[in-house]
């Protein structure tokens, strides 16, 4: 196959399992056992406070609802570790600053004590990730995920 | 490729190989050589082989184009979103979060001088060799994976923070998304390797014997001897339980009586070179081989404690829980 197939540069990233969306469908778990397609969001508002913990972190906002109530919100992101190692720690991400996340609902649509979302997108409000710095590569959507139909 | 051009990659050659095998390994205090320290085994080379290069060697042009492809995923995750974006769309993909997360590694494996297009060199294409009931055991697996919902006993190891996802602790150690991070401490009578995830230790009893086969462990049980310079680790006895080792970039399905032989050689201060064999009648038609450069990896290895913040296996079990009870909603 020669370098200007137009089929070359997504045969690579499926075959290297390289980010094609800034996402990672299947790490320590299924993100879609945890979570529901159905059940997009859209919340902004200021961090409350981050768990840097295993398997994954977490970021709690209050999110801004339409009539200026604030409801609590978890947002699930990855290890830690892998910050750590780009020189990021806990004071990098400090109460009190606005973001936004795009994500979705967990599929338990409990609240107690807050609401769940994954962290599909989490920025600044001007659009920036609130972090960087990663060697950065993730997971396509390849039928990987064992939720999915499995490869044969 | 003209005569001079030839003899200088000719040259360049011998003279990796000459690096190699003029390097001599430090010794710990025992006088064995000395493996000791973090490594990593984080790299863009897929366990097997792409389709688009059937050949084990890739050129330099090629690996340079497969690490900037890497480069340029990579900035356009951490590219910033449009502030008005709408929320994702109902019915899509879920996804997971931020590449800024993960850490799969921006290089191609490089070995003796070859850069590597999977990280299996044998069989000769880099397929794993499954046999047509393995490969059905191994989607049958799968499946059970997505659709065991009924309590944490049928969710996989790694989710259950048992052990880590994937291969990662292996043996045979293989790349995943991220803590690709190994610490390789050695005592008197032992090696022990600590992968970055689940605080999944080995110890490699030098010279000792397997336990009856009915004793079966998580990585199974590992003994070893010196081969030169070379620690020679032999695993037996697996825990039926680890016989998937899924993750995102390879889902691999290996019989609880699997052997598994790995090959570490220090081949430069900042190098060990790992190779394995894996031999498992049962599930494969042939043995299948494999070599990955571990890295000297800027070190320290960070804890991974899975358990205390394992909040993803409750949320998937009651997420099941109220999908069975809106189901149930919508039949009466």
């Amino acid at each position: 196959m020669k370098f200007t197939d137009r089929k070359l540069p997504t045969l690579i990233v499926l075959a290297l399992g390289i980010l094609v969306v800034p996402t990672a469908t299947f790490a320590h778990h299924a993100f879609t056992a945890e979570f529901d397609g159905d059940a997009p969001v859209l919340l902004r508002g200021k961090v409350t406070r981050v768990e840097w913990i295993n398997p994954h972190a977490w970021v709690h906002l209050d999110a801004v609802q339409e009539d200026g109530t604030t409801v609590a919100w978890m947002v699930e992101g990855g290890t830690p570790n892998t910050l750590l190692r780009a020189g990021i720690n806990k004071n990098s991400l400090v109460p009190g600053t606005e973001i936004v996340v795009r994500g979705y609902q967990s599929k338990d649509h409990a609240c107690t004590p807050s609401c769940k979302a994954n962290g599909r997108d989490v920025t600044f409000p001007d659009g920036r990730k609130i972090f960087m710095g990663s060697s950065g590569t993730g997971a396509p959507r390849d039928g990987a995920d064992p939720r999915e139909p499995p490869r044969t | 490729m003209n005569t001079i051009s030839t003899i200088c990659a000719a040259s360049m050659l011998l003279m990796a190989t000459a690096a190699r095998a003029d390097y001599a390994a430090p010794r710990t205090a025992a006088g064995e050589p000395d493996l000791q320290g973090v490594w990593t085994n984080a790299t863009i080379t897929p366990v097997e082989r792409m389709n688009f290069f059937p050949q084990l060697v890739l050129t330099k042009p090629q690996a340079d184009m497969l690490e900037q492809r890497t480069r340029e995923f990579a900035e356009r995750g951490s590219a910033p979103t449009d502030p008005d974006a709408p929320p994702p769309e109902a019915g899509d993909d879920v996804g997971g979060y931020n590449s800024f997360w993960i850490d799969a590694g921006t290089t191609v494996a490089l070995v003796n001088g070859e850069y590597r297009s999977s990280l299996i060199t044998s069989p000769a294409d880099g397929k794993l060799p499954y046999t047509p009931a393995a490969q059905a055991k191994r989607v049958q697996l799968l499946m059970s994976i997505r659709d065991g919902l009924d309590g944490p006993e049928q969710r996989p190891l790694g989710e259950r923070c048992l052990v880590g996802f994937g291969s990662t602790s292996g043996p045979p150690m293989l790349p995943v998304l991220y803590n690709n991070n190994y610490q390789i401490v050695q005592a008197p009578g032992s090696v022990m390797i600590l992968a970055e995830m689940n605080h999944d230790a080995r110890i490699v009893r030098i010279g000792g014997e397997h336990p009856p086969t009915d004793v079966r462990t998580w990585m199974g049980d590992s003994i070893g001897h010196w081969e030169g310079d070379t620690l020679v680790v032999e695993t037996t006895n697996f825990h039926p339980a680890q016989s998937m080792r899924a993750c995102i970039r390879y889902q691999i399905y290996m019989s609880a009586n699997a052997t598994v032989t790995e090959r570490f050689t220090r081949v430069a201060h900042d190098q060990i070179l790992y190779q394995f064999t894996v031999d498992d009648a049962e599930a494969f038609s042939e043995p299948w081989s494999g070599e990955i450069p571990m890295r000297a990896s800027e070190g320290p290895i960070y804890e991974y404690a899975c358990h205390e913040g394992n909040y993803s296996l409750p949320g998937i079990l009651a997420g099941a829980r109220r999908e069975a009870r809106t189901t149930d909603e919508g039949a009466e």
